[in-house]
This record gives structure tokens, C-alpha cells and sequence, in this order.
């Protein structure tokens, strides 16, 4: 079957489902709608995934006077699928004393967690999975499911350094779950929602990055920990745990962990840019030519993930990373006070109504 | 509960074992195991002509050949009773403290690799490779450079080296700026390295600790200052002190030492201006086998008539001092070669220095001993 043939076969099939669909029944065409959705986000996601580190590496490579990928591709941007490819083709080694259920289970249980959360997060107008009331709520809770994840995966493949990588991941996606969910309270009380599509069009007067700067900080340096990334990412030191909780795995179970790692990535510099820089809309005083034109929300939305990425990428190259006990100590000592401060704050401007300089939200009844 | 961390592990840039006791996040106990790399070069040596050495000499330590070299030399010089020219012994010393940079500079790469920056290992790597691009101009080698030679050094600098150099040190200068503001300049470097793996004046002088670890203990101890070898006393220079003797101390040294070098360089390759000359001790022992020798008739000996003798050397190497012993029973061969190797000293005080920290307190503690296993095992 050549590939024309394939494409001929997916054209028809698609033709029919959309010549078949006045005639179906509602439920059925719901079901059907969803499933494309949910495919289309899939391979959206994905895509995105491996282009954020086509990102990271290039901009990794200026920041260290060399140039990054290179050869595959246009700029080396086929890098990552020619390595992709590469890893899916590896045999994958299960150690003998390894569990099997944790081995094989938690690395795909980590991915599709991570998948999950992209079915909640709105993206523009009219490209949210429906408007849920909790959207927020039910995205941290399913990013908080890592450590789980992550401890099965390493306490079960049977290895000193993964349990030692395990243990620190645990403790410290714990420890930053407490101000991170502080943080949005604070979020949550200046918008007076839970949920992200409410959220950002509670931001068309100014970003909440104005006045919850000390939030935004909180929520940056929690989402850092979290995706246990430079200067956070003792889990996988390196230098003292070889690759901490993945030193055991190889092949396409790694590329689970990398890309789940990277949609995380992807996911917290999204839910930065949907709780305090507007996601896809700007301030309501930019002239409209900037907003005006086909699919501008999603331009924006994108352009400021990848930029919000861009500063995490940038901590990378220039940070050493910290040891476990000062993480915890900065995580409940410095992070949580900060985050308390900021839903003060929060507090404070909802009771003032409006601000100084930016002016009013409507929607908190002034 | 033990953890080997070696003899394959990114901690041990290179090919030792550590292994470590530790109760949680705490190390309690440490067993180093070290001899993975022996190539019995000690004993290889005493098969070799003298000249021979040389080739091992780059092996021994291979972040700094040439400092070994010059090690060798000097004590097979002093076993031979040949005295090099005086140009020669300028060109060692300018060899001698451009490895010191490379090697120290490359000991930053790999330490804040450990620590987990990634981007000044690759500036380290970048600034390094401009040192290895002159070496390669004047040895042939970037790596291995077999350049000198017992009576002097294999061949003369080309044209326009010296002025090369000056444009490279002035450079190197700035980048090392950059280096300091990004270690010293950041928060958590200081919190990383203050007060961790302390080895105190006395343990040092007890251990035999020496090198920028003893410097960094406050311990003026210097061999080009203390017992100046070739031309040392000749140039001018400070020595690089810190007194915290923890692994903030010891960059501190070694970011000093580089800048002490690049000094004592600009007094080398000026001199190297003003004073031409030959590079090689005339009148050789044919069979000493210096494939660049010039050999004079009159300067022919038949090596059954030649004096026998023993060499003793000792230089400040990137790493420490480092000791040759060589001894010349008449005949081609060396009788008996023996080094010191001061990383092997320095790591043998190990358990003071490690144990009570943390696991993740280790690779930059063992970052800041510099460990190379080539010269360790031998």
C-alpha cells in the first residue's frame, strides 16, 4: 500500500464521516468531535514538544557560543525527530530485579498525565475543551501526580541511584506544590475564578503579572522545582546520581521521560503565561491591528509561551544547581511566606477595586 | 547503605572508584580505590632511551603533558649532567605556564560542570583550545606534544608566536572576568562551595596535600617560589593565597594562578623577543638518540665512558608538586625512574575532606582536588 493509497483511504474516510454527520445521532457526533480534538491537541502537543526543544537546545547553544543542532533539517530542526526515531528503534533493558509494573507503568502513567493536562488548558478563543468552573484546580492536581509517578518508576527499577533521584524528586515536587498553589490562590482571588478561560479575560485591563509580581516570582521558581529543571534539577543531578530516577531506563522508555519532561515544561510556561501575562489576549489599549488578524490569539499565546520559556532556558545556562537541603529551605522558608504576602496583596487590590495607574477590572464590581 | 560511585560515574572525571557510606543524603564513610589506569609507566621507563620517556611523560598526566615533560627532563638532565641552553629553559617555563592555564582552565570547565553550568564548562573548553592552538603551532601536538627534549626543547618557536601570544593573553584576560562574575557573582555557587570539604593547614602538612589545596589553606607554599627551578627566579610573580581552605579558597587560587601565569607569560614572550639563540645544548651524546640534535664529531661519547649520575627534580605541576627521580647506571636506558604524583597524595586525605558532607556535596568537592587519574595510577 503506497502512501498515496493511505492518504486516498484517510480522505475517504473523513469525507464520509463528514457526509455522514447531519445523519448521526448527537451523542455519536460528540464522541466523534472529541476524538478529533482530542488527536488534533495530541499531535499539537507533541509537535510543540519537540520543537520547545529545538528551542531550548538552539538557544542553549547561543548562550554558550556555539550554535546547537545543526545538520538535520533547516537549523537542525529535524534534529530531535531524527533522534526521536533513533530512541524508538532502541531495545529497551529492563534490569533483572526491576518490577515490572512500576518499570514498564510509571513512566507511561508520568507521560499520560502529562498529556492529560492539555485537554484542560484553553489555548484562544473559542480553543478550550469546553469551559470547566475548575480548570485551574484540575490542571495542578493532575500536574501534582508526577511524584508518584516519578518514585514508582525509580523505587522499582531496582537501582541506588534512582531511589536517592526518586526520594529528592518526591520531596521537592511536594515542597513547591505548597507555594505554587498559594501563589494561584492569589490569582484565584484577584479574578474570581477557578476557571483559566475566566481568568484570562479577567486580564484585559492589565496583566496580573503587575501587581502579583511577587506571586508570578513564587509561581516561576515553584514551576522550575517542578519540572526539575537548572537550577532545580537535583532528581537527575547529573554529576553526584549519574541520571537519578532514569539512570535505568533506555531507549523509548527515556523518550517518555524526556518528552513528558518537556510537556511539563511546556505546560507550566503556559499556565505562567494563562495566570499572569493575559494568555492569548493583550491589554485592551493595544491598537487592534495587533490583535485583529486571523488566529491572532493563538500568535500571542504562543509567542509568549515560548518566551516565557525562553527565560527558564536562560536561567539554565547561567545557574549552578542548588543541593537538596537549601531547595527545601528556600521552598518552605522563603517561597511560602512570599506567597502568603502575595495573596495579601491580591486581597488588598480586590478590596481597593481598582489601581492607581492601571485602572479598573470590571468584573470585580467597581 | 554503600554507593560505588565509580569507576564509571561523571563524578570521577576519569577512572577511579569512590565509594561512599552514606545514611540518607549524608556521607559517613569513604573508601577511595584507585589503579584502574596503571600502565606501569615507571617500569615501562626503564626500557626506553631517555628521550623516549617523553612520549609516557604526555600520557602521565593528560591534562598537563608538558609540565610533566619538563619534570622528566629536568631530572634526566641533572642524571646526565647536560645542561640545556638558556633560551630553552625560557621556552620550557612558557610551555610550563601555558599548560598551567589550560589545565587550570580546563579544571573550571569540568568543576562547574559539576556543579551543574553548563555554559562556562563550554567557555573553559573554547578558552582552552586557543592555548592548544599555539601548542600545536610549536609542538606539532595539542594533546601529546613530545616537544622537549634532554638538552632542550625539540625545535624553536616560529615567527610571530610571541606576538600571537600577547593578543591571547590580553584575551584571556577578559575571559577570566567573565569566569569570576559568573561563579563568584552567583548566590548559589557561594552557597555551594563556602565552608565545604574543609582540609585545614595542619591535615594539609600532615597529608602531604599540596598545590593550590595547600595554598588555599593559607600555607605559603610554592616551589617556583619556594626552590625556583629553570627560570623562575627570574620572573616576576605573585603567589596565589586564599585562607578559607574550602572549595571556594581553592578557585579562588586557581582563578589567581591563571592570572599570575598570564603575567609570568608576558615576561617570557618578552624575553623570547629579545634574546635568539639555539634551543639545544650542543655537544650531545650521540646516543641519547635526540633525533634533532645537533651532534658534533668532537661531541661523540661513547656511552661506556659516560659519567653516571642521578637526577632529582621537583616542579609545581597544575595539580601540586610533582617529584622525579631518575637514575643514570650507565647505558642508554634510565636505570630506575620514579615519580610523585600529587593528586594521588592530595586524594589519599580524602576521608577529611569529604566525609560529613552530602552526597550532592561530593562532585564539587572532588571537582575542587582537580583529580587526574593518568598521573594517579600511572
Amino acid at each position: 500500500m503506497t502512501v498515496q493509497s493511505l492518504y486516498g483511504v484517510a480522505a475517504l474516510v473523513a469525507g464520509g464521516i463528514a457526509y455522514l454527520l447531519p445523519f448521526l445521532p448527537p451523542w455519536l457526533v460528540t464522541i466523534i468531535a472529541d476524538v478529533v480534538f482530542g488527536a488534533i491537541l495530541l499531535a499539537a502537543s507533541m509537535i510543540n514538544t519537540i520543537v520547545l526543544i529545538w528551542y531550548e537546545r538552539k538557544l542553549l547553544g547561543r548562550f554558550m557560543d556555539r550554535r546547537g543542532a545543526m545538520h538535520v533539517g533547516y537549523a537542525g530542526l529535524l534534529q530531535n525527530f531524527a533522534d526521536g526515531l533513533k530512541l524508538f528503534r532502541k531495545n529497551t533493558y529492563k534490569p533483572r530485579e526491576a518490577d515490572s509494573l512500576g518499570f514498564y507503568g510509571g513512566p507511561t502513567a508520568y507521560m499520560v498525565s502529562s498529556l492529560v493536562i492539555f485537554g484542560i488548558l484553553p489555548i484562544s478563543t473559542g480553543w478550550d475543551n469546553g469551559s470547566l468552573p475548575l480548570s485551574l484546580l484540575l490542571a495542578l492536581v493532575i500536574f501534582s501526580f508526577a511524584p508518584l509517578f516519578i518514585f514508582l518508576s525509580a523505587w522499582s527499577s531496582n537501582n541506588k541511584y534512582s531511589l536517592m533521584g526518586g526520594m529528592r524528586s518526591a520531596a521537592q515536587m511536594i515542597a513547591y506544590e505548597v507555594p505554587i498553589l498559594i501563589a494561584v490562590v492569589a490569582v484565584v482571588v484577584l479574578s474570581g475564578s477557578f476557571d483559566l478561560t475566566t481568568i484570562v479575560s479577567e486580564q484585559r485591563n492589565y496583566w496580573f503579572a503587575l501587581p502579583l509580581f511577587l506571586a508570578l516570582i513564587v509561581f516561576v521558581a515553584g514551576m522550575l522545582a517542578e519540572m526539575e529543571r537548572i537550577p532545580f534539577d537535583l532528581p537527575e543531578a547529573e554529576a553526584e546520581l549519574v541520571e537519578g530516577w532514569n539512570t535505568e531506563y533506555g531507549g523509548m522508555l527515556f523518550a517518555f521521560f524526556m518528552l513528558a519532561d518537556y510537556l511539563r515544561a511546556l505546560i507550566g510556561s503556559i499556565l505562567i503565561v494563562l495566570l499572569f501575562l493575559g494568555g492569548w489576549t493583550l491589554p485592551s489599549y493595544v491598537p487592534a491591528a495587533l490583535t485583529s488578524f486571523p488566529l491572532a490569539g493563538i500568535f500571542w499565546f504562543m509567542v509568549k509561551t515560548y518566551l516565557v520559556f525562553g527565560v527558564f532556558v536562560w536561567v539554565r545556562a547561567s545557574l549552578p544547581r542548588v543541593r537538596t537541603d537549601q531547595l527545601l529551605r528556600v521552598g518552605w522558608m522563603r517561597m511560602v511566606p512570599l506567597a502568603l504576602v502575595s495573596v495579601l496583596i491580591a486581597a488588598a487590590v480586590v478590596a481597593a477595586h481598582c489601581l492607581p495607574v492601571l485602572g479598573c477590572v470590571p468584573g470585580l464590581g467597581s | 547503605m554503600w554507593i560505588n560511585m565509580g569507576p564509571q560515574h561523571p563524578m570521577t572525571h576519569g577512572l577511579w572508584n569512590l565509594r561512599v557510606k552514606i545514611e540518607g543524603e549524608i556521607v559517613k564513610e569513604i573508601d577511595p580505590e584507585m589503579g584502574f589506569l596503571h600502565r606501569g609507566i615507571e617500569k615501562i621507563s626503564e626500557d626506553r632511551h631517555y628521550n623516549e620517556v617523553i612520549t609516557l611523560m604526555d600520557r602521565t598526566c593528560y591534562v598537563a603533558g608538558i609540565a610533566w615533560e619538563h619534570l622528566y627532563i629536568q631530572a634526566a638532565e641533572q642524571a646526565l649532567h647536560v645542561t640545556p641552553p638558556a633560551r630553552a629553559l625560557w621556552i620550557r617555563v612558557l610551555c610550563e605556564e601555558m599548560q598551567r592555564i589550560a589545565s587550570h582552565v580546563m579544571w573550571y570547565a569540568a568543576f562547574v560542570q559539576d556543579l551543574g553550568l553548563m555554559s562556562p564548562f563550554l567557555y573553559g573548553m573554547r578558552d582552552r583550545d586557543l592555548l592548544l592552538d599555539h601548542f600545536q603551532s610549536f609542538t606539532g601536538g595539542r594533546l601529546t606534544y613530545e616537544y622537549m627534549r634532554v638538552g632542550g626543547v625539540r625545535n624553536d618557536l616560529p615567527p610571530g608566536t610571541t606576538d600571537r601570544m600577547r593578543k591571547t593573553l590580553d584575551w584571556l584576560m577578559d575571559r577570566f572576568v567573565e569566569y569570576d562574575r559568573l561563579c563568584m557573582g552567583s548566590e548559589i555557587f557561594r552557597k555551594r562551595c563556602d565552608d565545604l570539604g574543609v582540609l585545614k593547614a595542619n591535615d594539609c602538612i600532615a597529608y602531604g596535600v599540596t598545590g593550590p589545596m595547600l595554598r588555599s589553606a593559607g600555607v605559603r607554599r610554592d616551589l617556583r617560589k619556594d626552590r625556583p627551578y629553570a627560570i623562575y627566579d627570574q620572573v616576576d610573580f605573585d603567589m596565589a593565597i586564599a585562607d578559607s581552605a574550602d572549595v571556594t579558597g581553592r578557585y579562588l587560587v586557581r582563578m589567581e594562578e591563571m592570572r599570575q601565569s598570564v603575567r609570568i607569560l608576558r615576561q617570557v614572550v618578552d624575553w623570547l623577543d629579545k634574546h635568539p639563540g639555539p634551543v639545544m645544548a650542543p655537544n650531545l651524546p650521540r646516543w641519547l638518540g635526540a633525533p634533532y640534535a645537533p651532534v658534533g664529531r668532537e661531541g661523540y661519547l661513547l656511552k661506556r665512558n659516560y659519567p653516571k649520575g642521578v637526577g632529582l627534580s621537583a616542579i609545581e605541576e597544575p595539580h601540586g608538586e610533582a617529584n622525579a627521580y631518575v637514575v643514570n647506571e650507565g647505558g642508554e636506558h634510565p636505570y630506575r625512574v620514579k615519580f610523585r604524583s600529587p593528586v594521588y597524595v592530595n586524594l589519599s586525605a580524602a576521608h577529611k575532606y569529604l566525609v560529613g558532607y552530602h552526597v550532592a556535596d561530593i562532585p564539587p568537592i572532588m571537582g575542587s582536588v582537580d583529580v587526574c587519574v593518568g598521573e594517579v595510577d600511572r
